[in-house]
């Protein structure tokens, strides 16, 4: 039994699972002044309405997907930190200063993670000084290329000897990206604090439940971390809301080609693909606000179209969205909507038909057209709007870079041959969906809280990326602090076995027991390393995931 | 964020699995370390600049271009077709204005293939930036191009295959041919008869360092294209003039190439040589890459840079001086007029000796070329090599005059009748026909 919670823009919403399907649901307004309360509103909700003894017994893992860091970062509302960088040859460390206390130090390291220069450490000091000086108690160390060699990383962090927290670049991925995992560093120390606060109250509320099941985060690129990695990477909680309906239409629907999901909310579209039954993974890292970051994620696009999109005239031109002003007016909103347009051409029959009619007749007769035209037009608008949005996407996906003779030749195309619809409006939408598309249309059963059924079922994802240059004897797997030696004969063939058996250990250290066979080596190539004319070395790159799942589908219950 | 003042679209392409052997220094991982220094400093990160995948070349891209003996699939493999197509992609941005500047940093290069194709030369089968030139004007109609070849190596390929046009300049520094292969491009090497002044080559001593090469930019490139008049430049942008590389005796730097291509400003750049893969290529593009987004670049200096130990010698400076005199000279000659002199009408031809160096091949070649002051003239060359017996092409040059056409077409058709060569073939740019039969 699992439970699954998502705290969203409009709605918390909480559902139970076993393996004969959903147990329990639970839904509240979210209060995004006090979001532990909405939480706890909605754990309440839910062991109300089942005998809450049983299900704690059963329980065997709760998955939170919060808004919390997110909304901090974008409102702004995060902590100061101190962000102490160093860089070498390149774009000078100053294009990427982020708030006030940013400080570019000497220091540099090149890309087979060799020390060029020693790190300056009357700089350090200094730079440490004058964040102390204004009351810094959080930092960040990021250093070109410290995937390669993380010491002037671990440099830094020592000399921030009495700070609350210090992020270390290379623990967040193994991608390179120096502007990136600046930001991605940052972010994480400036929600450090916040998240932390947020999960002391939500063990306690679970304490003070008598739950003591395991508590994970869900994460972008739907997967998992315990609540306790969390605390250490609280930035992996940005934006996972996406993720959660994308898991949930994984675990409602058999998907088994190339598929396009359309998560249909009030106010917003999210787009997720998927390739060979599988959710697609972003391959650079989400940005959050104005900060692109290393933080993995599902490839997904969010637009503004929902039911609660408001239509606007202007000038015979009829646009529907981005604004949500409130509900549709079918549900006692005051501005016309997407659902009222569709009201009023019957197309649906949803809260108070007349409610819409008059506002639609309204609108229309201040756009001085008809009342029809005007639903027309809307309803066209936002079909064309998401149709486009999703071939854009598709073209990006398709147009993606590669860099061997092979992938140009055989690489694959992703064309979808069904769609996937879920969130409120979602049945309403279905015809008009596969009028636009072209495509069988699916809605699950339960499509209302397929992402809650996401949140709930997703398992835990963890990606690891090896280095090893056999010339200089290092090898590397900066995000779990694996830096060692290798033999000169190491190979490619190690290389994977001790990805593999990194990545189990890892996972066992911090209480995720999973088996080989669920860690998938994503890429491998070895090249050679010549100095003259002779080959005096290998450079070795190698990449192992734990791949985004649910534990269980539940698709044998469902109807699609 | 950083923002580009140029919309630059960069055309990655390092071909990870395509080598000539595994320590030629044409070789998979040659722009390994590019790879990870420009994903490092987060270049398609900056506002403006975009990756985008290559082109795969046509046939006919190739048929429009080159004569291939036998064919054009015998002396190709896919990866000089993704290359050639890197930098085809890199036209079309340019050209359609999804991009203001675009730079194709792709690999095999091609800036030794000449007109005629026996196999590889100097790490190259086709020339992927003749191909791209010949694509932008069957597309998109430009008449007016500038090569300006920065690759440390002469590039004979490209000087061979616009020697007799007089709308293409093509202008190359490179280390003097007595000190380096191929052992060509020097001063008086200046086109054919009806493109006197197009080609101008500025050999250069060895040991020349960044002061040299700007000083070349300066007072011979710069001056030359502004009478020119160009509707676009492009810049063969090899990186084998660097203080590390291990085949050449240059003192060129990253910060030295990226001032170079802010001067010079081209619409596309090509990769060419450069085989310093890990103190060279790494900082050297992402110098060029910024330079052409308008992004500052000055802190792109190698770890090892020490302007002291490779600044030029005095004696340097002055013979390089009178070098640009002399070409700024040779290019005002012809650039007036030159006509008066010729014998309109008449061919006339030359005899060369090719070898192909990566393949062993020898051939010899009687080239033909109508003199004409209206277009590039037709062209008629007869090819044998220690591979393929006696064949032929016959060229109808883009914007061909109507008397070439006529006779190009006489031409192709008494070759195939004449029972004399092993394959004929003919590049009509005028009916866009091309056989490669």
């Amino acid at each position: 039994m699992w439970l699954g919670l998502d705290v969203g823009g409009t709605h918390t919403d909480a559902v139970v699972v076993d393996e004969n399907g959903i147990v329990a649901t639970a839904k509240v307004v979210t209060d995004h002044a006090n979001l532990i309360q909405s939480v706890q509103k909605a754990f309440e909700q839910i062991f109300r309405s089942y005998p809450s003894d049983e299900v704690k017994k059963k329980l065997k893992r709760i998955n939170l997907s919060t808004t919390l860091s997110t909304n901090a970062i974008v409102e702004g509302k995060t902590e100061n930190v101190g962000v102490i960088v160093s860089s070498g040859p390149g774009i000078h460390p100053s294009h990427f200063k982020i708030e006030q206390h940013y400080f570019p130090i000497s220091g540099s390291i090149d890309h087979r993670g060799k020390e060029i220069s020693k790190l300056n450490a009357e700089e350090l000091r200094k730079a440490i000084d004058a964040c102390k000086k204004d009351g810094i108690k959080v930092f960040s160390a990021v250093t070109k290329f410290s995937t390669r060699n993380p010491s002037h990383e671990e440099q830094i962090r020592d000399a921030c000897a009495d700070a609350d927290f210090v992020t270390l670049g290379h623990r967040i991925s193994g991608k390179l990206g120096f502007p990136r995992r600046i930001g991605t560093a940052y972010l994480n120390s400036a929600v450090w604090r916040l998240f932390n606060a947020f999960a002391d109250a939500i063990e306690k509320n679970l304490v003070s439940m008598e739950i003591h099941c395991p508590v994970h985060i869900l994460k972008a690129d739907g997967g998992t971390i315990p609540l306790a990695e969390a605390r250490k990477l609280p930035v992996e909680s940005i934006l996972s809301g996406p993720a959660a309906s994308t898991m949930g239409i994984s675990s409602l629907c058999r998907i088994a080609g190339d598929a396009v999901a359309l998560d249909i909310g009030g106010t917003t579209t999210d787009i997720s693909v998927f390739a060979d039954g599988e959710p697609l993974i972003e391959p650079h890292g989400i940005t959050v606000g104005k900060f692109p970051t290393l933080v993995r994620s599902l490839y997904t696009r969010s637009i503004g179209i929902g039911g609660d999109s408001a239509i606007v005239a202007i000038d015979g031109k009829v646009q529907v969205g981005p604004t949500r002003y409130g509900p549709s007016m079918a549900e006692g909103g005051d501005v016309p909507t997407l659902l009222d347009a569709m009201n009023y051409l019957k197309k649906i029959s949803h809260g108070d038909v007349d409610l819409s009619v008059r506002g639609i007749e309204r609108l229309a007769k201040e756009a001085r057209i008809s009342a029809k035209q005007l639903s027309l037009m809307a309803i066209d608008f936002a079909f064309t709007t998401i149709k486009e949005a999703v071939d854009a996407l598709l073209k990006e996906v398709n147009e993606k870079p590669v860099y061997t003779i092979h992938e140009m030749i055989e690489g694959k195309v992703v064309q979808p041959t069904s769609v996937y619809a879920m969130g409120g409006p979602s049945r309403a939408f279905l015809p008009l969906l596969e009028e636009k598309f072209a495509l069988p249309v699916h809605v699950p059963n339960n499509y209302a809280v397929a992402n809650a059924i996401g949140a709930a079922l997703a398992r835990t994802t963890y990606e690891i990326e090896l280095h090893a240059d056999t010339e200089r004897g290092k090898l590397s797997i900066p995000n779990i602090g694996k830096f060692e030696s290798c033999e000169r004969n190491y190979s490619i063939e190690n290389a994977k076995i001790d990805l593999i058996n990194h990545l189990l250990s890892h996972l066992q250290s911090i209480g995720i027991s999973i088996t080989e066979s669920d860690v998938q080596i994503v890429e491998a190539s070895s090249f050679n390393i010549v100095s003259g004319f002779y080959t005096s070395g290998k450079n070795i790159r190698a990449r192992a995931q734990v791949k985004p799942a649910v534990e269980i589908t539940l698709y044998s219950r469902n109807n699609a | 964020m950083i923002e580009a003042k140029r919309k630059l679209g960069l055309i990655f392409f390092p071909a990870f699995d395509w080598a000539i052997s595994p320590t030629h220094p044409e070789r998979e991982e040659r722009l390994l370390y590019t790879q990870d220094q420009l994903w490092e400093e987060g270049i398609f990160d900056i506002k403006g600049i975009v990756e985008y995948k290559p082109d795969i070349a046509s046939e006919e891209d190739i048929k429009r271009t080159h004569f291939c003996i036998p064919n054009v699939a015998a002396v190709i493999t896919q990866s000089h077709m993704i290359s050639a197509g890197g930098a085809i992609k890199a036209a079309r941005l340019v050209m359609e204005g999804n991009a203001d500047r675009a730079f194709a940093l792709v690999r095999p290069p091609g800036h030794h293939a000449m007109k005629v194709v026996h196999g590889n030369r100097g790490f190259c089968n086709i020339n992927i930036e003749a191909v791209m030139i010949e694509y932008i004007r069957e597309h998109y109609g430009h008449r007016r191009i500038a090569i300006v070849d920065t690759d440390c190596h002469h590039g004979d390929g490209t000087q061979d295959i616009y020697w007799h046009d007089p709308n293409v300049l093509y202008i190359s520094l490179h280390q003097d041919g007595r000190t380096l292969y191929p052992g060509s491009g020097f001063l008086d090497e200046l086109g054919g008869p009806n493109a006197l002044g197009k080609t101008i080559n500025i050999p250069l001593p060895p040991m020349t360092s960044s002061e040299g090469f700007l000083y070349v930019i300066d007072n011979a490139v710069l001056p030359i294209l502004e009478m020119f008049q160009p509707d676009i430049v492009i810049n063969s942008a090899g990186q084998d003039n660097h203080y590390t590389d291990p085949i050449t005796n240059m003192n060129f730097s990253a910060q030295g190439y990226a001032i170079l291509n802010d001067k010079l400003n081209p619409h596309i750049a090509v990769l060419e040589g450069g085989y310093s893969i890990q103190g060279a290529l790494p900082y050297v593009n992402l110098g060029i890459v910024l330079a052409m987004a308008g992004v500052d670049y000055s802190g792109v200096v190698e770890p090892d840079y020490h302007e002291r130990a490779i600044r030029q010698d005095k004696s340097i400076s002055e013979y390089i001086a009178k070098i640009c005199d002399e070409a700024v000279r040779n290019y005002k000659r012809f650039h007036e007029s030159f006509s008066h002199h010729r014998a309109i009408g008449q061919f006339q031809t030359r005899v060369k000796n090719i070898y192909y160096d990566t393949d062993g091949i020898r051939e010899k070649q009687v080239e033909s070329v109508m003199i004409c002051d209206e277009c590039a003239g037709v062209l008629k060359i007869e090819t044998v090599s220690s591979v393929n017996p006696l064949s032929v092409g016959i060229e109808i040059p883009f914007a061909a005059c109507s008397r070439c056409r006529d006779v190009g077409v006489k031409l192709f058709r008494e070759a195939k009748e004449s029972g004399k060569y092993a394959y004929a073939k003919f590049i009509n740019r005028i009916d866009r026909e091309y056989i490669d039969s």
